[in-house]
């Protein structure tokens, strides 16, 4: 049918709209409104969902509280291994709701038909697919590691950058610079990527051909979200703990 | 096919000339990280503590049971040992109270055969003595006899002679 209407309309094509923003605004401030409403509903959900799994707990878990918990002992187990048992309480919060607000954006881009819900311009997606988000993260992540470094090492944080030798000083103040943007940029691509694949190949082919790749999109989107959540672990880790410290095995 | 990615990029420019495209930053961003920080401060009140108190209180309780069945079970087999000890020494006992009794009815029936014999021979002495002397009197009374009969022959043979 998509073919169909390639062959009539070649403008149909236009609908992948890569790039277009339902644009709001907000005194004088853009917002990009198709990731705010999916941000709400992926917001909404958690929200929802942690309220219903809390509101009568009980010490023999069952049904959704025992699905939370196995979440949030998998979150626990993520940032411990890579903050260490000593520290890794305080960022609990922070990181499992990185992999939680990332995991559950990728899958309701991959799994909720938002494309049926017409916007005057641009369309829903999950709200990762878009830039704005993923630099926000990013950012927060930065910040956050920075936080653990000054909270933890106070001014001697500094001294990370000269280690292991003053050499390596340029490259280490380089790395606050990668290390968001390559989070980021990672995050982003996959999905945008993931989101594409998807949607050319349905336009192309719109029986069971784009199935597969729909499941190595789920794939991805949780393989991408764990990464996230493990490598903002791992920075704030490195900053509490120092280079100089032990290396992970 | 060709027709089609270049419609894409020709679409990709026209949204970057609107101000649009893939890396349009703007106020998004930083509502999004203030979004972002809510979420996790309410996620952290309504999931990550009550649920992480649960954690750590099943925790809690399963390793104090864990100790507490520890305990009640070393308590069990101190009593199980106290009473294997108990239980031997009053086997010990026991044996020694029936060897006890044994001994003694041993003495008694060994004293009581020794009566009984000691009576038996006793009695059967004396029978031999009235007996003896049952003998001895017959053996009188028939030296009697045999002397009146030997008179009365030596009468009866003098009698006739002196006719």
């Amino acid at each position: 049918m998509a073919l169909n209407m390639l062959m009539i309309h070649p403008l149909v094509l236009a609908k992948l709209e890569v790039g277009q923003h339902l644009y709001w605004q907000l005194g004088g401030l853009k917002l990009h409104g198709q990731v705010f409403l999916t941000s709400w509903f992926v917001i909404g959900a958690l929200l929802l969902v942690s309220f219903l799994a809390t509101r009568n707990i009980q010490r023999i878990p069952s049904g959704l509280q025992n699905f939370m918990e196995y979440a949030l002992e998998f979150i626990r187990d993520l940032a411990k291994n890579q903050i260490g048992e000593k520290e890794y309480r305080p960022w609990v919060p922070f990181v499992g709701t990185l992999f939680l607000f990332i995991f559950v954006s990728n899958w309701s881009g991959a799994l909720i038909p938002w494309k049926l819900i017409h916007l005057p311009s641009g369309e829903l997606a999950a709200p990762t697919n878009d830039i704005n988000t993923t630099v926000a993260l990013a950012l927060l992540t930065s910040l956050a590691y920075f936080y653990a470094g000054f909270s933890n090492r106070g001014l001697g944080y500094f001294a990370k950058y000269i280690e292991p030798t003053p050499i390596l000083l340029p490259i280490n103040i380089l790395e606050d610079f990668t290390k968001p943007l390559s989070l980021s940029f990672r995050l982003f691509g996959n999905i945008l990527a993931d989101e594409l694949v998807v949607a050319v190949l349905v336009l192309l082919v719109p029986l069971f051909v784009p199935l597969p790749v729909m499941v190595l999109g789920l794939f991805t989107s949780a393989i991408q979200a764990l990464i996230f959540a493990t490598l903002a672990a791992a920075y704030i880790g490195e900053a509490i703990e120092g280079h100089g410290g032990e290396e992970h095995g | 096919m060709m027709n089609f990615v270049w419609l894409l990029a020709v679409e990709t420019a026209e949204a970057v000339e609107e101000g649009g495209g893939l890396f349009d930053l703007d106020a998004t961003l930083p509502l999004m990280a203030v979004q972002f920080v809510l979420l996790a401060v309410a996620l952290n009140v309504l999931f990550y503590k009550p649920l992480g108190k649960v954690l750590d209180e099943r925790d809690g309780y399963i390793s104090s049971n864990q100790v507490d069945a520890a305990e009640r079970l070393a308590k069990a087999e101190q009593i199980a040992k106290q009473y294997q000890q108990e239980l031997a020494e009053t086997r010990r006992q026991a044996q020694a109270v029936i060897a006890e009794a044994q001994e003694e009815a041993q003495k008694i029936a060994a004293q009581t055969v020794a009566t009984a014999q000691q009576e038996a021979q006793a009695q059967r002495e004396q029978v031999q003595r009235e007996l003896d002397e049952q003998k001895n009197q017959a053996m009188a009374t028939l030296e009697q006899q045999v002397d009146g009969l030997s008179q009365q022959i030596l009468d009866k043979l003098l009698g006739s002679l002196a006719a």
